[in-house]
């Protein structure tokens, strides 16, 4: 007989019990669909931190002059000295189609005090452009109590963990205090003319965010003279290429400057992406490591009901490489159904849960994690590779399961089993 | 501090050295019982260099005022050291601020010397050991080393400080100061013996990081007046901004 001959019969075994096929269907699909969704949840959750992670108050890339890091020396600005056309800059930027926005950054460290100078907190001053800044990071998304402040204006934004430090409120004045990049102590008054909650105290204690221009008069700085680019990408989880890309466009600029993507700044993200990733392979191994026994059992009982027509087969010459071959070619059928079945529910599935992630809020407050804020959202993600890996599985998993009954119904002996002992 | 560690002493070198005794002498004598005076300072960085005057007034080791006199920039700029608090006043905003104690290890006025330095040698035999450990001959002179090793129970800034006291006048000619790994940190040089108030000062004190060696600050007494009849009651924050 030709191998198809043995293919076909294989494969009409499974329509002789559908009930049992389509349960055992049932069981290796639904192991596949268990598999891309819970490992979709988890990518959805790795998804969820990263952005929150890398967006909370940077962009995925940030560019800056390459003595900046680590020291971030007030003195170290884009271009030096002579600082750079930071219109044009932030234009170039914007050429790459994988940017979406970004957003200048400048920087000091100084004392803020209540108006009366009474309390005093030391601060970090993020200086930004309050039109560009919630375009890149989501910071300011948790709610200002109050409005942005506008730029020449000696505004402030405040954290609210600070503004309750300093019993202050919006509209309050406060002292601020920083060293100058020419050495001299820069002083002034500023409004508090918004309040910003984020969730993270910590944060919210140790910053103040004004305009750009505001601080660079404080420190020193000249107009041109900026600390950092913030930059948001098209897929913040894979910022590797665009800042390569980015760092080509520097390299036309006359001083030194880097791009460098989160994945370089904040390795521990990256240590627990992979670390959750490798786990996928633990949850595979476990769902159908489950569900090989079922298809096992189902196997084994159809294969027992079937030994005289096997002792049949064998009494009349087929070889038990065939027979085991037949049964295994049933076991590859099954796994090809079951894999339709899987893959018809799951991608409908994935892609309504990837669209429109359940929002959780009700049920939980925003979880806190790597000094970012994580929207408690139930979120599934495609990842094609575990789709092949889950398919692989399954196969696997399906003749496996096969290959026991196959190797047990071969070796029942054909005349005793026709006799019927 | 910058006068609390020009040291003076007629103590004769002969006699059986009482360690403590010097290092409070160094502290304590600088200014009687209190003191005014003029100091330049010159702040040397790897980005800037500025010079700066003030006006300085003591009493004890405990209370301090100074007035920055020039640039015109900060012309009025105040520190008041009390016990250990300060505050500074800023005439551009007519305002007075208190230093938190997170920022004490800040910069002073853009100098090496951090606001810690303004109130911490006020009770340097308070929170140190001292112990004697170098007699000999340095650079020519004979002098005394004196370790200060942090008692075990005090939080201080530094794992040990070092003083090289010159024997015949007792008076410091460097003070070295090293971190909780036995590092230097920084060191300071005292030089230019002058006249001051009858008494024998180095009128120069160069304060130079270890770990930028090309940086310095330069504290140049240019005038100092001692037992000037000051007292507590000078150093009150209202004191900070009447005199402008």
């Amino acid at each position: 007989m030709t191998e198809w001959a043995w293919t076909r019969i294989g494969w009409r075994n499974i329509g002789r019990h559908r009930k049992r096929s389509a349960l055992t269907m049932l069981g290796l699909g639904g192991s596949f669909i268990a598999v891309v969704v819970l490992v979709g949840w988890v990518d959805g959750l790795m998804i969820e931190l990263t952005n929150s992670a890398t967006g909370f108050t940077n962009g995925s890339i940030e560019i800056n002059a390459v003595e900046f890091r680590p020291d971030r020396r007030v003195y170290d600005t884009i271009g030096g000295r002579d600082g750079t056309d930071v219109e044009h800059l932030l234009e170039q930027l914007t050429a790459d189609p994988s940017v979406l926005a970004v957003t200048p950054r400048v920087y000091g460290g100084g004392l803020v005090s209540r108006g009366d100078g009474e309390t005093t907190v030391g601060a970090m001053l993020i200086g930004v452009d309050p039109d560009r800044e919630r375009s890149v990071t989501n910071f300011l998304d948790g709610g200002v109590e109050g409005r942005l402040p506008e730029p020449g204006q000696n505004e402030v934004l405040l954290g609210g963990e600070m503004a309750r430090q300093l019993e202050v409120g919006v509209g309050d004045q406060v002292i601020m205090v920083a060293p100058g990049a020419d050495g001299s102590l820069g002083n002034d008054l500023y409004a508090v003319a918004g309040i910003f909650r984020t969730g993270v105290p910590q944060f919210e204690a140790a910053n103040v965010v004004l305009p750009v221009i505001d601080l660079q008069t404080l420190i020193t700085l000249d107009p041109g003279r900026i600390h950092q680019i913030m930059v948001a990408i098209d897929d913040p989880v894979r910022p590797d290429a665009v800042a390569t890309r980015l760092s080509d466009v520097l390299a036309s600029e006359p001083s030194a400057l880097e791009a460098v993507p989160w994945t370089v700044l904040r390795p521990e993200i990256v240590e627990i992406t992979a670390l959750v990733s490798s786990v996928y392979g633990v949850i595979i191994a476990l769902v159908f490591g489950i569900a090989i026994f079922g298809v096992a059992n189902t196997m084994l009982m159809s294969t027992y009901e079937r030994r005289r027509e096997i002792a049949v087969m064998l009494a009349l010459g087929s070889t038990p490489r065939s027979i085991v071959k037949t049964i295994l070619y049933e076991a590859v059928g099954l796994g090809f159904l079951s894999l339709v079945f899987g893959v018809l529910v799951s991608v409908p599935l994935v892609a309504w849960w990837s669209s429109s992630p359940v929002d959780l809020s009700w049920l939980y407050p925003n979880i806190t994690f790597q000094g970012a804020i994580m929207p408690p959202v139930w979120r599934v993600e495609f990842n094609s590779a575990v789709w092949v890996q889950a398919s692989v599985a399954l196969f696997v998993t399906a003749v496996l399961a096969a290959l026991y009954p196959a190797v047990r119904a071969v070796r029942v002996p054909p005349a005793d089993t026709l006799s019927g002992l | 501090m910058f006068v609390s560690v020009v040291a003076v002493s007629v103590a004769p070198a002969q006699m059986e050295i009482d360690l403590v005794d010097i290092i409070n002498q160094a502290q304590r004598l600088h200014t009687g019982d209190s003191s005014t005076g003029v100091v330049r300072m010159e702040v040397v960085t790897e980005h800037w260099e500025r010079n700066m005057t003030m006006e300085m007034a003591s009493y004890g080791n405990d209370y301090a005022l100074i007035r920055i006199l020039t640039p015109a920039k900060e012309s009025g700029t105040a520190t008041l050291k009390a016990d250990r608090d300060i505050w500074n006043y800023l005439p551009k905003i007519d305002r007075t601020i208190k230093v938190p104690a997170s920022m004490m290890g800040g910069s002073w006025m853009g100098s090496h010397f951090t606001n810690d330095d303004l109130v911490q040698e006020s009770t340097l035999t308070d929170e140190y050991d001292l112990e004697l450990t170098f007699d000999g001959e340095r650079d020519g002179a004979a002098v005394w080393e004196i370790t200060l090793i942090p008692k075990p129970e005090t939080a201080v800034v530094w794992g040990s400080i070092m003083y090289r006291v010159r024997k015949d006048v007792v008076q410091p000619v460097g003070a070295f100061y090293y971190d909780e790994d036995g590092e230097l940190a920084r060191s300071m040089e005292f030089t230019e013996p002058k006249r001051f108030g009858g008494r024998m000062l180095p009128s120069v004190m160069t304060m130079v990081p270890a770990d930028k060696p090309d940086e310095l600050t330069r504290m140049v007494y240019e005038e100092l007046n001692f037992d000037v009849g000051l007292d507590e009651s000078y150093f009150a924050l209202r004191n900070l901004q009447d005199r402008r």
